[in-house]
């Protein structure tokens, strides 16, 4: 098999398995949905966190006010569904240059705690509001007809991460993309450059935000409706750390790490063998470890990651990643170009490959 | 066409900078020299704008930019190299290349997003821009690099490519021959000759290497302790007793 078939193979193969999870029943297309929400807020959060290289720790709060006003909308004005989502991903987007306003002039710890407390704030305050959630109960979302059967909604969530994954690739290659990566290395050296650092923090927050928003109202019309407690701080928690484990700056990792953590929270409380080891402890700890199971093995990945596997499952999905591309699987050893070799040998420094090496 | 008044700024106990005065004319290539922590490197964050002086002013083709932040600064024709190398250390040559000509790429942010039509004829621009001065530097083996692997020497040419991508007028450049041998440094000075005719550009350079300086520069400002202690042509600075002392330190 050459290799340009078993490349086809492989895409054919991924299709089939994200395809098929469709085809396993409500359920199954419920968890996969779940996965596709956590794509998305991934890859939200990788905008600012492995771009621009800002630390958000109140994501839940843009996640939720997307989720909000999309239920809001339906239900209380009635408008359809895609106007729903678009609004969720508008008010996403407003929120996020709300907190950018206020936040974008600092960076790094503080910046985080800002987010914080406002992500907090949002949950203590905007989701509470009887006008918008409808009191305790929460607000309904219902998915029209069309889109009411599991699978089809969760094809429907699968088209919006490919979208967004497409104008994801596009922003990286785009000067705005550049511009982000450059702030994330050096700030005054992105300013040097005409960059305007404060401006591309902001719309960096702001593309966050619509992506947020628009996970959070494909999350309300997946519960079909809006509960303001979901969207606790332990989300926001969640979020950042999959983003970290699934390889910040990675669009591939960050995918893969929200379908991991997106598995790890549906199914941890019924795998066996978790199970079993929960059972090891008294009845109440027990409980404890397989409610905050998901939590728990997030924060073990997290050390883990920080501490043996800087760049997350993009590092080890990088070969795959690019053989998939259409590049080789093995990085090619290049010869470094005659002009280095000129320039260490200049400076007294042996290369790997002396001119005239036996061959 | 570049005028410095009075600048001056204070780190806590330290005045770092006070009362500089310096002139750059057009197509002028002036150099400030003086012994380590004598300012020079702060004199050039506050003319780019990335500190903010105490007092003074930078008039730049008869513009007040005191208050201008740098990006601002960039757009009206500021291009700086920095003393440790100031590129994006995880992209490639060609990407750093791309970066620098942020300004140049006349496009807005959301049209590169979804990637209109005019978005990616102006991102082909800026390839060809990118090549063309990788071309001038003979940098052409390095393009597609990431330059975190490259000697220290290349990276302070692509450096010098970088600041050149941001099409100034003025060119700032913080010890352009640092980490380069003498034969290297010369090869540099014939370079930014070639490179300011090319570009018909004025510089102002922070240089330690003495030779380089005598043969490029037009006029000199000395810095000691944050101020100027001798100016002139080259030669006259080079032998100025004052100048030696503050280098090599008094005979006593």
């Amino acid at each position: 098999m050459n290799r340009l078939s078993g490349r086809a193979v492989a895409w054919v193969g991924l299709v089939v398995v994200i395809l098929v999870v469709g085809l396993g029943g409500p359920n199954a297309a419920a968890h996969g949905t779940t996965a596709a929400v956590y794509a998305l807020a991934a890859l939200s959060i990788n905008i600012i966190l492995g771009y621009t290289g800002q630390l958000s720790l109140g994501h839940q709060g843009l996640v939720g006010t997307g989720a909000l006003f999309a239920a809001y909308v339906t239900t209380a004005h009635g408008l359809p569904f895609q106007i729903a989502l678009a609004i969720g991903g508008l008010t996403g987007g407003l929120a996020a240059v709300l907190v950018g306003f206020v936040a974008l002039r600092i960076s790094g710890l503080y910046l985080a705690l800002i987010t914080l407390v406002f992500g907090l704030t949002l949950e203590q305050s905007l989701f509470e509001l009887t006008t918008f959630t409808g009191g305790g109960a929460g607000e309904a979302a219902n998915r029209p007809s069309f889109l009411l059967p599991n699978d089809r909604y969760y094809y429907l969530c699968l088209v919006v991460v490919v979208v967004v994954c497409y104008l994801d690739s596009r922003l990286t290659r785009s000067k705005a993309g550049r511009a982000f990566k450059a702030i994330k290395e050096d700030e005054r050296v992105a300013a040097a450059m005409g960059i305007n650092v404060v401006g591309y923090k902001l719309l960096a927050f702001t593309l966050s935000g619509v992506v947020a928003g628009v996970a959070g109202a494909l999350f309300a019309f997946a519960t079909q409706q809006f509960v303001g407690s979901d969207f606790d701080f332990r989300l926001a928690l969640v979020f950042v750390v999959m983003t970290v484990v699934g390889g910040a700056g990675s669009r591939a990792g960050v995918v893969a790490g929200a379908v991991l953590f997106a598995i790890l929270h549906d199914f941890i409380a019924a795998f066996g063998p978790f199970k079993s080891f929960a059972g090891l402890f008294p009845t109440q700890t027990g409980a404890n470890l397989l409610q905050f199971g998901p939590d728990l093995i997030g924060a073990l990945l997290l050390l883990l990651t920080l501490a043996f596997n800087p760049g997350g499952l993009a590092q080890q999905m990088a070969p795959l990643v690019r053989w998939m591309t259409g590049g080789p699987f093995r990085e090619p050893r290049r010869r470094p170009p005659a002009v280095v070799v000129e320039a260490l040998e200049a400076a007294g420094i042996e290369t790997d490959e002396p001119a005239g090496a036996e061959t | 066409m570049l005028e410095v008044r009075d600048l001056s700024i204070r780190f806590g106990g330290l005045q770092a900078l006070s009362e500089v005065n310096l002139d750059v004319g057009e197509w002028e290539i002036v150099g400030l020299i003086g012994p380590n922590g004598a300012g020079k490197t702060t004199a050039f964050n506050c003319i780019t704008g990335v500190y903010r002086p105490d007092r003074g002013r930078v008039v730049f083709k008869g513009q007040d930019v005191t208050r201008l932040p740098p990006h601002r600064r960039a757009a009206l024709g500021f291009g700086r190299t920095f003393q440790n190398v100031g590129m994006v250390k995880t992209a490639t040559a060609l990407d750093n290349l791309l970066t620098a000509q942020h300004l140049k790429a006349d496009y807005s942010a959301l049209s590169g997003v979804f990637g209109t039509g005019t978005a990616l004829s102006e991102e082909r621009e800026l390839v060809r821009r990118a090549d063309a001065i990788l071309e001038l530097l003979d940098l052409r083996e390095v393009r597609d690099l990431p330059i975190s692997g490259l000697p220290y020497g290349l990276l302070k040419l692509l450096e010098l490519g970088c600041a050149l991508a941001t099409d100034p007028e003025l060119l700032f450049l913080d010890e352009p021959s640092s980490g380069m041998g003498p034969e290297e440094a010369r090869e540099l000075g014939k370079r930014l000759s070639v490179v300011r005719q090319e570009f018909g550009l004025t510089m102002l350079l922070i240089e330690h290497h003495v030779p380089l300086v005598t043969s490029l520069c037009d006029y000199v400002y000395v810095l000691n302790f944050g101020q100027v202690l001798v100016e002139g042509e080259p030669e006259f600075v080079r032998t100025h007793p004052q100048v030696v002392e503050a280098y090599l330190g008094t005979a006593s």
